[in-house]
């Protein structure tokens, strides 16, 4: 027994210090390039940033921006769709290039990641159930129960705000929580909740409080190797600003342009 | 049921049995036919008591056995790429199942072995019979037909452990039932629907197994 943990000590020392070395700088857009695809990753359960229409084909903002940055780098756009914490796992250890998923651009994870330009502001909303009467704004979430999933900047707001975050999936589930009464609130993406309304108008769940302007950016692994990608995904975004491209797709989606910073109701 | 909800029910039920069909049991096959090919490896180089190979054996299966599917999943995936090894989805889910099964085979097969009465050996050798010889027509037929009970139940439980896959971004059935809620958001009918489909691979998988048993109980040995 003894034997078998020195060993095993043995083998994650080794393993952690060749992964020191290991990550060796190489340039990813020169890697993406030459591969001829971009590897974005994205959710595929979340409308309308990622999500798939009745024909099943994959939709949506973030979906049809990644394509229009594949183009602009010359190459084809793979999506790769799995849950949020496994997202950003990918993009930390490389294994996507970019994840397109209207990640929110905060401090924190500024710290963690390479952040493109800012490409859309979302509107976030304070969801309760209608029955709720006592919470109206983020500061009442102290000591109450949020239900988001781990990772999101959502869930680290409420948690910032004092409040005990439940962690699920996706938003559907989210929505359960609430109308269940295991959570008593949650924050998310205004259009994402909006879409929910639309599929079930008769939910008890109301919209307390609407926060525009949250900056949404595109994550990359940190380091060197991501320079030269940030900078062409900064030309194409700008080029996709003047020519309007980004407005547009932000009215198909969202019924409004939000691609320029909102000012605070 | 209203209208909507039915109409959501047989839309998506071909989509996910399609994904079912075309993913989930694709999977389940090729990870357990790895696990069989590991787990018979391992289990007999312990039954041989082979020196320094039954070492790492053992210390292969305290790991895998000692740790999450889940995790196992995340470090060949998401981490191994850090030290150079970068695996596709789909090959990363039948490596890591595979291998992760197989730990769990190796023991149910070692103790089917070691069932084998150790005069089967003996008589083996009474007769002229090599080591490899007795094993392959002699103590391994007698040791499957244990486990086969066994067996079966570990492709069954790795038929739902594919639904994990989706984890590594492998879209498989369990994943399409999620992909259909992001759009109309009907959890309890979908998620219903997904196990039923589940169940019904299961139930075609417990019925071979009851047809396996009866044609290796009509050779005597374990009664069905």
């Amino acid at each position: 027994m003894k034997k078998m943990i020195a060993l095993m000590m043995a083998l994650l020392l080794a393993l952690t210090a060749v992964s020191a070395f290991a990550d060796a700088a190489t340039d990813r857009l020169a890697k993406i390039k030459e591969s001829g695809k971009l590897i974005v990753a994205m959710e595929g359960v979340w409308q309308p940033w990622t999500y798939h229409d009745e024909t099943g084909a994959l939709v949506g903002f973030d979906t049809e921006v990644a394509a229009l940055i594949a183009e602009g780098l010359g190459v084809q756009v793979e999506y790769v769709e799995t849950d949020w914490s496994s997202i950003l796992a990918g993009v930390d250890s490389g294994r996507f290039d970019v994840a397109l998923n209207g990640v929110g651009y905060t401090e924190k994870r500024q710290e963690a990641y390479n952040f493109s330009d800012i490409y859309v502001y979302s509107v976030l909303v304070l969801v309760v159930p209608e029955a709720n009467e006592d919470i109206h704004t983020i500061e009442d979430l102290k000591g109450r129960k949020t239900s988001n999933s781990p990772g999101s900047n959502y869930a680290q707001m409420a948690l910032d705000a004092g409040a005990e975050v439940v962690y699920v999936d996706t938003l559907g589930e989210t929505m359960e929580m609430l109308l269940q009464g295991r959570a008593e609130a949650t924050l998310n993406d205004k259009d994402s909740v909006d879409s929910y309304l639309s599929e079930h108008p008769e939910a008890k769940i109301k919209i307390v409080q609407v926060m525009p302007g949250d900056p949404v950016a595109i994550p990359m692994k940190k380091g060197p190797e991501t320079e030269t990608l940030k900078a062409e995904i900064d030309r194409i975004l700008e080029e996709l600003r003047q020519n309007g491209k980004l407005a547009e797709l932000s009215i198909k989606y969202f019924g409004e342009d939000l691609t320029k910073k909102q000012e605070a109701e | 049921m209203d209208e909507r909800l039915w109409n959501i029910l047989v839309d998506s039920f071909p989509k996910m049995l399609e994904y079912g069909v075309k993913v989930t049991i694709p999977l389940t096959i090729l990870s357990f036919a790895l696990a069989m090919v590991v787990a018979l490896i391992v289990a007999m180089i312990q039954y041989a008591h082979v020196k320094v190979l039954r070492q790492i054996c053992r210390f292969y299966i305290w790991i895998t056995r000692g740790t999450p599917l889940l995790v196992q999943l995340y470090i060949v995936f998401y981490g191994l790429p850090k030290v150079g090894i970068v695996l596709d989805a789909f090959p990363a889910a039948v490596v890591v199942l595979g291998l992760n099964e197989a730990a769990y085979m190796a023991e149910t097969i070692r103790g089917a072995l070691e069932s084998v009465s150790a005069g089967q050996l003996e008589a083996g050798y009474c007769v002229g019979m090599s080591w490899t010889k007795i094993m392959w027509h002699v103590v391994l037929p007698q040791a499957m037909r244990t486990a086969f009970p066994a067996l079966s139940n570990s492709m069954i439980a790795m038929l739902k452990e594919t639904s994990m896959a989706a984890t590594i971004t492998v879209m498989e059935l369990f994943r399409q039932a999620q992909v259909i809620n992001g759009r109309v958001y009907e959890p309890l009918a979908l998620y219903i629907e997904a196990a039923v489909i589940y169940l019904i691979f299961c139930t075609i998988l417990t019925w071979l197994q009851h047809r396996g048993e009866k044609r290796l109980a009509t050779y005597g040995g374990a009664k069905a």
